[in-house]
């Protein structure tokens, strides 16, 4: 019996359960252990083919002031440090290549720099959501969004990682909205 | 020969023999030689295991999309997992029995797996809200798949592979997605290399089914082509992009084969033929000066890019083997790609291109391509000559069209190519039926 194809069959397995369980547990570790930031956003709903109906989860800021002869390049990834004001929601307050020395930051992606401002990509940009609930939410989302407060994301944040934990609207989380609203 | 035909005449020589049209050595031989390899899978065979295997796995997948949000997170990971932890279960055993199986068990194991690993990082993504764009997903499923080919030699599972790689090449090749090296088509001649057990010139027991090549080619040219997009330099127009996209069809039309493969008729070797169908496409083109001074502009600035040499060292190479092979029709034809940078010198003037030398270039070199074709026919030997008068005649009415003569003098031309295109077909036709009416 050849042992080679055994050999690659077998770091093929761990790496088929590699893959998802190094996600598994950045994202573990950043929801016990990170900050809770909320971040106010806009959210249509829109379907993945393979990985069901999510909410685009889309930060209101997409853009920051970049430091004077900082050249970003489009695609580069960055560490953004985060601001929370008066209200409790969180921005970007400033970018850098290296991680900032003190406060919660997270990575991001730059896209394009024009006038001594960046455009940039959040680390989070859907809100998986089931099936049945999904139509009840576009409804939600329809009546909500010009809701003074908005929706807000509510992300946790660890080390530069992100993970989204829910949507909510005045406290009050997306999950529980619309399983109120689908009794 | 396709297994089709094998099987015709593996059914056909005992009737032979005993009809005495051949001898008993003879039958054997005969069935020796065209026996059935049963160890790579029928077509039919390989279809009913694929879609089985696909209908399990896409119904994972909508399963899956259902999002069941009722259950704890630990629960839905279970069900993530325990579908990947069967089919490698299912997998091992299938590889342990090794050729005592039937193929397409093995082909079914392969895509099993591959579709449960896609389901397994779908809803990880789902239950986490990872973000990112399909490509990425398509990327990191593809790769973790891509071992099955080696080991379950899966024809179905290297089918997705080569799909996956094509789509997700064309799917980054646009600026707007990312400009990182490993963000971009470019990576594709390396996703390619990772198929290289089933590489049509690689030594392997078994020749390579037709399908398998074409689905090879067609991925390769949408993925070279989509390298050959995202390398260029999109301000200055596609010239330099379609340039790079005929580098790339020559390379394809060039791939080195086996003194076998070589011995192959043109229609089972699809690189072959898509290759050198673009060529002489690109050919008829680049003769109308319009199409030329777009490309000059492209090529002065990406043919010294890195992308674009190295396709040229590889063209170099490719070029040099063929000559070994002494593949001279494939040669020339591949030489198309090259001559706008022949033409380059000759081209540039005082802050704008002259396109006339690859005008004239192109229309000689397709002229000469042409006329080679038919004249070997004439000396008994063999030849195209269908395709080279058809050649000539796309020619000719390019050129007429391009030309500033009067409508009458186009109209005229248009007649003469016309007729004489008909007097060839026939007179080959009478030329083709000639050996069969005095055999008769």
């Amino acid at each position: 019996m050849k042992t080679l194809p055994f050999v690659i069959f077998l770091i093929a397995a761990i790496a088929q359960w590699a893959a998802p369980l190094s996600q598994i547990w950045s994202r573990e570790q950043t929801l016990s252990k990170g900050t809770l930031i909320q971040v106010k956003c806009v959210a249509p709903d829109p379907y993945d083919p393979l990985r069901g109906r999510y909410l685009a989860v889309r930060p209101e800021q997409d853009d920051v002031t970049v430091a004077d002869g900082m050249e970003l390049v489009y695609g580069q990834s960055v560490y953004a440090k985060l601001t929370t004001d008066e209200n409790g929601l969180a921005t970007v307050s400033s970018i850098s290549a290296t991680p900032p020395a003190s406060g919660d930051f997270i990575k991001v992606i730059a896209a394009y720099q024009s006038k001594g401002k960046s455009s940039f990509e959040w680390p989070f940009n859907r809100y998986y959501i089931n099936e049945k609930l999904a139509p009840e939410a576009d409804k939600w989302f329809a009546e909500n969004i010009r809701n003074s407060k908005g929706i807000v994301a509510e992300v946790r944040v660890l080390d530069g990682r992100a993970v989204l934990e829910d949507l909510s609207v005045d406290g009050k989380r997306l999950h529980e909205i619309l399983k109120e609203r689908v009794k | 020969m396709r297994t089709s035909h094998q099987r015709w005449l593996l059914e056909q020589i005992p009737q032979w023999e005993r009809d005495g049209l051949v001898t008993a050595d003879s039958s054997v031989a005969l069935q020796e030689r065209y026996a059935i390899d049963d160890s790579q899978p029928g077509l039919a065979q390989m279809v009913m295991g694929a879609l089985g295997a696909l209908l399990i796995g896409s119904g994972l997948i909508a399963v899956i999309g259902y999002n069941w949000d009722d259950f704890s997170r630990p629960i839905r990971l279970l069900f993530a997992f325990l579908p990947l932890l069967g089919t490698q279960i299912f997998s091992f055993w299938v590889l342990r029995r090794g050729e005592s199986l039937v193929a397409w068990v093995r082909e079914t194991a392969g895509l099993l797996q591959a579709l449960a690993t896609g389901a397994c990082i779908a809803l990880v993504s789902q239950i986490y809200h990872i973000g990112g764009e399909w490509p990425d997903f398509l990327f990191c499923w593809m790769l973790l798949s891509l071992p099955l080919t080696w080991v379950l030699r899966s024809h179905a599972v290297a089918i997705f592979y080569l799909i996956a790689i094509a789509v997700w090449s064309i799917s980054t090749q646009s600026a707007e997605y990312g400009k990182l090296w490993y963000d971009s088509p470019m990576l594709y001649p390396l996703l390619l290399l990772g198929l290289l057990p089933f590489w049509p010139s690689w030594p392997c027991k078994a020749p390579l089914s037709i399908f398998m090549r074409w689905v090879m080619t067609i991925s390769a040219i949408f993925g070279l082509f989509s390298a050959a997009f995202f390398a260029c330099v999109k301000e200055l127009g596609y010239g330099g992009a379609w340039w790079i996209c005929a580098v790339s069809a020559a390379i394809i039309a060039l791939f080195p084969l086996n003194p076998s493969g070589i011995a192959e008729p043109t229609e089972r070797k699809p690189q072959v033929l898509l290759g050198a169908l673009w060529l002489l496409g690109y050919g008829i083109a680049i003769t109308f000066r319009s199409v030329g001074d777009d490309l000059f502009k492209g090529i002065s600035h990406t043919s010294n890019t890195p992308w674009c040499l190295g396709l040229l060292a590889v063209l170099a190479a490719l070029g040099f083997m063929a000559i070994k092979h002494w593949r001279w029709g494939v040669l020339a034809i591949a030489s198309i790609a090259l001559l706008p940078l022949v033409a380059f010198p000759f081209a540039q003037g005082d802050g704008a291109f002259y396109s006339t030398a690859l005008s004239w270039l192109a229309t000689l070199h397709l002229a000469t391509t042409g006329l080679t074709m038919i004249v070997p026919e004439f000396l008994g030997r063999r030849g195209a000559p269908r395709l080279g008068a058809t050649l000539l005649s796309v020619l000719t009415i390019a050129r007429m069209a391009d030309s500033h003569f009067s409508l009458l003098t186009k109209g005229i031309a248009f007649i003469a190519v016309g007729v004489t295109f008909l007097a060839f077909n026939v007179s080959s036709s009478r030329k083709g039926r000639h050996p069969q009416s005095s055999q008769s």
